[in-house]
């Protein structure tokens, strides 16, 4: 018979809530997102010296600028990445002048400046493409599958964007638009595990015999349940690799990946079939059913 | 020999041409010729420059144009070789410059303001050739209210201006002046056109004539406006990457993505057994696929687009998870392992094409909307989704047929499952 999933579903949906709640406290205590410079405008230097030099020995030039609140960061010991609100391309080519007369710049190894409005356009961009891909799919999965799965795997999609954006807020991890790409594969993934349960689920459906949608759904999740955990693993080992191995830009990647594809595969099974099977449920023929074949 | 058996027959044979075919592309792409990568790996500027509207103006796609063109000009006038400019969303231009070795000298060239001026021509030949002796600036672009393509009676196309009210008068005492001389156009310090001023133009509107074509009358036309750009041009987002930080990024990429790799194909043989030799191989064929398709549509390799790549061997993985799983659970049921492998790829593969579609619509909404980076990533999984709906309905559908068929690799511990007592 196997481990029964969906008649545990308050413990899930308790756990899953506590989740969401802490994120968003921590949302709330933290005051939002760290969001990174490409959102909310802002420069940001990688410069390696010749030298080993300590971060409060570039804090002390950045001072002449007024620009000592800027987050400075040891890449290495001879490398610091800077990170400061928007300046002029003029301010931005004394700041390196000045870091170079003091410290000799050995390889102006990055500099990226940000304009205020630019972030505007690319959150803009990004709900564009989000809802327009969440009505896509609402269409695909009503088409291929039925409109209740649909609606049940877009709250468990949801339910995982809640959750990666509670953890972003609690770790502080900065958001810049590599993370949003992350959270829209993210989507993508998370439909992705929640489709091969539901395809299982439409599959025994029709050959239901004296059981109720209850025990269906949980033969379904027992029988595809291997398959879950050893996608998730295969799925996760190129991604951690990604995060141990990757540089800067493909860990932030891989951040959001691996608390994506482990919300993912956790809502699929944990949320999003409980929720159909509460639904479904409500249905004159699958209550019926419960009635006459529930176990007590 | 069956029916069957020659149905399968074939199918490996396709797959056999499929796989040569694939080895041509993969020599001839990306050996012979590799792929492109992006700036983020080898280096370069990215500048975004964004169009604001200036005082009782409007964004159009004809002054998008005329500002893109202003910034091709200045490019082109910077020498650096293969620079990349696009529009993007309606109102930004993206100008991307690999290896630049002075990024201030060129965020201070293409930042600025046009300057159209009109000269006096003191001395040189004429023709927009260089070699001229330029006088004082006479007037500006300020002074245009309008330029376009006209066609004389003839159907000749040449250049209608039309001046402003202030730009009229100081045009006409211009052209009385300068009577059978040259009149040099000069945007951004470079001679465009120098016509022969015929004679004194007092009306405001003039013309200028000549043995152009079409293509330059209208390059003209986008010169002269683009003096008077109702758009304000605005750096929106810098990002200068230096040669060693790409390379170092390529090879961290690299890195992952061959330890994330071997870690799937440990794991997949820890778990499969004998089976996951067919993973592994219908991972080969999946990658030498993905590489092809990037390479027919001459992908720009980038981060984004190797964490793609990364992330797509997952989802490669897991359609050859679903098959076996399936395989599995049918010989669980009762059935022999030579059956349940002919009906496993068919009850596996609906599951998947229907993920697999869902990944795709996803990735190809962000393939339109998205913005920069996005855009690589997007890419690369739908490429992805196709290379694998191809490994898994060529490679692995006939691979397991055709062991089946011949009674090979047929007893349930080779994937690692027990027969049903």
């Amino acid at each position: 018979m196997g481990f029964d999933f969906v008649g545990r579903k308050k413990i899930w949906f308790i756990f899953s809530g506590l989740v969401i709640i802490i994120g968003l406290a921590g949302y709330i205590m933290r005051g939002g997102l760290n969001f990174g410079i490409e959102f909310k405008g802002g420069v940001i230097f990688d410069l390696k010296f010749e030298n080993e030099l300590e971060v409060e020995q570039v804090r002390e030039v950045l001072k002449d600028f007024k620009l000592e609140k800027s987050v400075i960061q040891p890449v290495s010991k001879q490398e610091v990445l800077i990170k400061g609100p928007s300046i002029s391309k003029d301010e931005q080519k004394e700041v390196v002048q000045a870091l170079d007369n003091r410290f000799v710049v050995d390889e102006t190894r990055y500099i990226q400046s940000v304009g205020p409005g630019w972030g505007s356009n690319v959150t803009r961009a990004a709900i564009i493409a989000l809802s327009l891909s969440l009505t896509g799919l609402l269409i695909y999965i009503s088409w291929r599958f039925e409109f209740k799965m649909a609606t049940v795997a877009i709250v468990a999609l949801v339910h995982d964007i809640l959750i990666s954006v509670g953890i972003y807020a609690l770790v502080g991890r900065e958001v810049t638009p590599n993370t949003v790409a992350a959270f829209l594969t993210i989507m993508g993934y998370s439909l992705y595990d929640t489709i091969v349960v539901f395809h299982r689920v439409l599959e025994n459906s029709p050959k239901m015999v004296k059981t109720t949608y209850t025990q269906m759904v949980n033969n379904s999740i027992n029988q595809v349940l291997i398959r879950s955990i050893n996608t998730s693993l295969t799925t996760l080992f190129p991604v951690i690799t990604l995060l141990a191995f990757g540089g800067e830009t493909l860990k932030d990647f891989a951040f959001a990946l691996i608390v994506g594809i482990t919300a993912g595969s956790y809502s699929s099974i944990f949320t999003a079939s409980p929720l159909l099977v509460y639904w479904k449920e409500r249905e004159p023929r699958y209550r019926a059913l419960k009635e006459k074949f529930a176990e007590i | 020999m069956t029916n069957q058996q020659k149905h399968v027959l074939t199918l490996g044979f396709v797959i056999l041409l499929v796989a040569l075919a694939m080895v041509d592309l993969f020599v001839t792409h990306v050996l012979l010729e590799p792929p492109k990568l992006g700036l983020d790996l080898k280096g370069g500027m990215n500048v975004i420059l964004t169009a604001k509207e200036r005082k009782g103006t409007k964004i159009t796609p004809d002054t998008m144009k005329q500002a893109r063109f202003v910034i091709e000009q200045r490019v082109n006038a910077l020498g650096v070789s293969e620079p990349e400019i696009g529009t993007q969303g309606g109102r930004n231009i993206l100008v991307q410059l690999p290896g630049v070795k002075d990024p201030e000298k060129v965020l201070d060239i293409i930042g600025k303001t046009a300057l159209l001026e009109f000269k006096e021509v003191k001395s040189g030949s004429g023709g927009a050739a260089g070699g001229m002796l330029l006088g004082p600036t006479e007037l500006t672009g300020d002074a245009l209210k309008k330029a376009q393509v006209e066609f004389d009676n003839l159907g000749k196309p040449k250049v209608g201006l039309a001046f402003n009210q202030k730009g009229a008068k100081k045009f006409g005492e211009l052209t009385k002046r300068l009577k059978g001389k040259q009149l040099a156009i000069v945007l951004d310090g470079k001679v465009m056109s120098a016509p022969t001023v015929q004679t004194e133009i007092t009306g405001g509107k003039a013309e200028i004539t000549g043995k152009f074509t079409l293509d330059e009358v209208k390059r003209l036309v986008l010169v002269l406006n683009s003096g008077r750009l109702p758009v304000h041009l605005e750096i929106s987002e810098n990002r200068t990457i230096g040669p060693t930080l790409g390379s170092e990024s390529l090879r961290a990429g690299l890195i992952a993505g061959i330890l994330g790799l071997a870690l799937v194909a440990l794991f997949m043989v820890g778990f499969y057994r004998l089976f996951g030799l067919i993973a592994w191989l219908a991972l080969a064929i999946f990658g030498a696929t993905l590489f092809t398709l990037l390479a027919a549509v001459k992908a720009t390799l980038t981060l984004p687009g190797i964490a793609g790549i990364i992330l797509m061997i997952g989802i490669a993985a897991d359609s050859s998870i679903i098959i076996f799983e399936r395989i599995k659970e049918e010989v669980k049921r009762g059935k022999t392992m030579r059956v349940a492998m002919e009906s496993g790829f068919n009850l596996g593969f609906q599951t998947f094409l229907d993920a697999d579609l869902v990944t795709f619509i996803t990735a190809l909404i962000l393939f339109l909307f998205g913005i920069g980076p996005v855009k690589g990533f997007a890419l690369t999984l739908m490429l992805g989704v196709g290379a694998d709906l191809f490994t898994s309905f060529l490679f692995k559908r006939s691979v397991l047929g055709l062991l089946a068929s011949h009674n090979i690799l047929t007893r349930a511990s080779f994937l690692g499952a027990r027969e049903a007592a």
